[in-house]
């Protein structure tokens, strides 16, 4: 009786998450015109124009300067994350606290609460702020980098430290080490390989985030893709989008590779690659002060104070009459496009569920090979080669660039933030998914391939009982990401709280942003609270 | 004049987790030098014994005397790992690390903390680890990572880390619990040769009484947290093993 129940339990949620999305789809007025009047011709356009991205000297030259600029961010951003994150992960994970009960876990829930406000603001919000506080310095996309992943970073780090084995840890204990010598000679070396690998994974983040932070006005690979889309030169967005996409490939393989060996111990390729590690965090930063003239020290001039400190002044309020987080004038408006905010994000997640749940199957390898249905054909191949280019293609490219290029074919609103945040998510969907199905079990599917089942029949009981879970607490994640980037396609236009914050950041209404983030600040909690509630439901 | 030489002390100790009785009244005075096995079933105590004598945290009540002081004295770390050193399984070790920095752990209550994290780049008293890793036979393993070795020479890596810390009181717990018969032997003859060379006490809990006969002096019996025999391995007979390891049809 109890099994069925949680039997039902799961399709239940199943049913309720579908009935969201249609739901979500009821948001949009669908008798309207969807694309703009030329908008078909236009997508013609950009699609021809992947075909023959402009190669020219001049225009290779800049995209691999930009390229340089955008890494040398990303570089930059890590380096902070990493101090934020180890010194927060730490005292967060409470490996370093005296074990008085009371005080260690207040401290830990403390430092952890740290950790989730900074990643709780997506770093393109922060860059916003930094620069109408900082001015267009380097180091507004440094800091907004640094903080959102030193707080993903610390959160995880935590996670790994109080995971710890304990028994070299006891064992440690009983030669009389201190709580710091633990830490260096227990915790750290324990979850060394497990840190680099986590960070390696992030550092790919962060140079798409780089190649973004562009849009503010700072250089990179963003910022030429942004004025490339301005003079309707596709081409050129294309050659662009095309070296962001080979630096995203180049630091998949390189830190894959790492992983690996990290754990099988074979250190020569761990040594040369930590040494580029660190020649590209010295190289940055050299970079930055000799080229760019940025040192970090110029940040914190009187100037820039002032600017800083009226900045955040007029953010909360002072010194206008009605800031307006007081008035329910304004509270209405912006409660309306919360609403419709969380409507993108359930569109934009459903439709990235759909595209992946139509292509996933052919896009695992041992499908493609025809290990798992038994039926091998060339054809497999074909279409397994271009489902994960596709893949690539898709999660290489930010939501934000696809959400630059989707305005110039959909009307403003809030589908084309949600056909962005699909675009992108679907990639990185597919190929989790993917890799679930090829991590499956094979011996059972034999047997029911054995036992005379058709295809379909092989899917439906042998294939999806086991990898639905899965895919529903993976979907049910990228949601949390998701919706921390509803606000970021919104800069754009794609609708939404960020198309208002945008808005309100042009007209210096700076307690409007206020409240901006935090109705954004309400719906990521709303966010990562249904999203552990339904995993737990589906466990 | 007799307690002086005594190194430890128990008198009526008890110990129950949960409402079950993990030791019940046990009395023990062990001297200086003595290697001891403690042997029974599982679930006689023979741990909890090891983790009171360690001064872990374990509630309980009764009275410990280790060499004369009560466990108060030995609240300080860096006292208590003087005179109290415990192996146990094999995983004791942190794999990622060198087999080196491993060993060289047993300098740590010594060491600063600037001179440990010191030691992981240029290793301190590299002289010490690398005559303690000799002294077990593995001299020319103190660059490899520890995770790499077999159970058996991990297990005799521990062995190098405690001669590095000193300690004059040993506890083992089932520290050949893992191994095959013949690293088992190897492990065993090692530590126990080292404990005499070094002049220190030994207390081991064991699955094998064979090991129990050749390598310790006195051997304890514990049944259900209670002590069946403690007897000078020479007076061990056949009788008192029977009567350890029987199956008790009656309870339950």
């Amino acid at each position: 009786m109890k099994q069925s129940l949680r039997f039902q339990q799961k399709n239940l949620l199943t049913i309720i998450l579908v009935l969201v999305f249609l739901w979500s789809l009821h948001v949009i007025d669908w008798k309207e015109p969807l694309l703009h009047p030329g908008g078909g011709a236009t997508f013609l356009q950009i699609i021809e124009a992947i075909i023959h991205p402009d190669l020219s000297p001049e225009i290779l030259l800049l995209a691999l300067n930009s390229a340089w600029l955008t890494i040398t961010y990303a570089v930059a951003g890590m380096t902070i994350a990493i101090v934020i994150a180890v010194v927060f992960g730490v005292l967060a994970s409470g490996v370093l606290q005296s074990s008085q009960k009371p005080f260690s876990s207040l401290s830990k829930s403390f430092f952890r609460a740290i950790l989730g406000f900074l990643r709780a603001i997506h770093e393109l919000v922060w860059a916003l702020l930094f620069v109408a506080a900082f001015g267009l310095t380097p180091y507004s996309a440094i800091l907004a980098i640094a903080i959102p992943y030193g707080g993903i970073l610390g959160r995880i780090f935590a996670d790994m430290l109080s995971d710890v084995n304990n028994e070299p840890i006891q064992s440690l204990q009983s030669t009389g080490a201190s709580r710091w010598q633990l830490l260096f000679y227990g915790y750290f070396p324990l979850v060394k390989a497990n840190m680099i690998s986590y960070t390696m994974y992030r550092f790919e983040c962060a140079v798409r985030s780089s190649a973004v932070m562009s849009f503010v006005g700072l250089g990179g690979l963003g910022y030429q893709i942004q004025l490339s889309l301005d003079d309707l030169n596709y081409e050129e967005v294309w050659t662009f989008v095309l070296f962001l996409m080979a630096i995203v490939i180049v630091i998949d393989g390189w830190s894959s590779q790492w992983r690996s060996r990290l754990a099988k111990r074979s250190s020569r390729f761990s040594l040369l690659s930590f040494f580029i590690s660190f020649a590209l965090v010295v190289g940055s930063w050299m970079y930055l002060y000799v080229v760019e003239h940025a040192s970090l020290f110029t940040l914190f001039t009187d100037e820039n104070g002032q600017y800083a400190k009226k900045f955040f002044l007029s953010l909360l309020g002072v010194g206008e009459e009605s800031p307006a987080f007081f008035s329910a004038q304004s509270w209405l408006p912006i409660l309306q496009l919360t609403y419709d905010t969380l409507m993108m994000s359930i569109m934009a997640i459903g439709i990235a569920t759909i595209v992946m749940l139509i292509t996933v199957v052919p896009a695992a390898r041992n499908v493609a090979n025809g290990k798992l249905t038994m039926s091998r054909s060339p054809f497999h191949w074909v279409s397994f080669l271009l489902i994960r280019s596709s893949y690539i293609l898709s999660r290489a490219v930010p939501e934000l660039i696809w959400a630059m290029m989707i305005i110039f074919i959909f009307q403003p609103g809030i589908l084309p933030g949600a056909v962005a945040l699909a675009l992108h998510n679907f990639g990185i969907l597919g190929k989790l998914c993917a890799e679930v199905i090829e991590d499956l079990d094979e011996r059972p599917i034999r047997h029911l391939s054995s036992s005379g089942a058709s295809h379909a029949q092989i899917l439906l009981y042998g294939v999806l009982p086991s990898v639905l879970p899965k895919f529903l607490s993976f979907i049910l994640y990228r949601w949390e990401v998701i919706m921390r980037t509803t606000i970021v396609v919104g800069f754009v236009g794609a609708g939404g709280l960020g198309q208002q914050f945008k808005l309100s950041m042009s007209y210096f209404h700076y307690s409007d942003i206020t409240l901006i983030i935090f109705c954004y600040l309400l719906l990521v909690w709303l966010a990562d609270f249904l999203s552990e509630l339904s995993r737990k439901i589906a466990k | 004049m007799e307690t002086s030489q005594n190194i430890i002390e128990l008198n009526d100790v008890s110990v129950s987790f949960d409402g079950k009785i993990a030791l019940s009244s046990l009395s023990l005075l062990i001297k200086k030098g003595e290697r001891i096995a403690l042997i029974g079933p599982s679930g006689a105590g023979k741990s909890t014994l090891l983790n009171v004598l360690s001064l872990s945290n374990v509630s309980g009540t009764g009275n410990i005397m280790i060499d004369g002081q009560p466990p108060s004295f030995y609240r300080n770390r860096k006292v208590r790992a003087k005179k109290i050193g415990v192996i146990r399984q094999q995983f004791d070790l942190v794999n990622a690390l060198p087999v080196i920095h491993n060993v060289l752990a047993g300098k740590l209550a010594d060491w600063s903390l600037f001179r440990s994290v010191l030691s992981l780049v240029i290793p301190q008293e590299k002289i010490m680890a690398e005559q303690a890793l000799s002294r077990v036979g593995l001299g020319h393993k103190i660059l490899e990572q520890t995770g790499s070795l077999s159970g058996g020479e991990q297990q005799r890596v521990a062995l190098a880390r405690l001669l590095v810390q000193q300690p004059e009181i040993i506890l083992a717990d089932e520290p050949v619990a893992s191994l095959d018969p013949a690293r088992a032997e190897d492990v065993l003859g090692i530590l126990t040769k080292l404990v005499q060379e070094e002049n220190q006490t030994l207390i081991t809990s064991l699955h094998s009484v064979d090991y129990a006969k050749k390598y310790f002096t006195r051997v304890i019996g514990l049944r259900e947290g209670g002590m069946v025999f403690d007897l000078p391995v020479d007076q061990l007979t056949d009788r008192h093993l029977k009567e350890l390891y029987k199956l008790r049809e009656t309870s339950e």
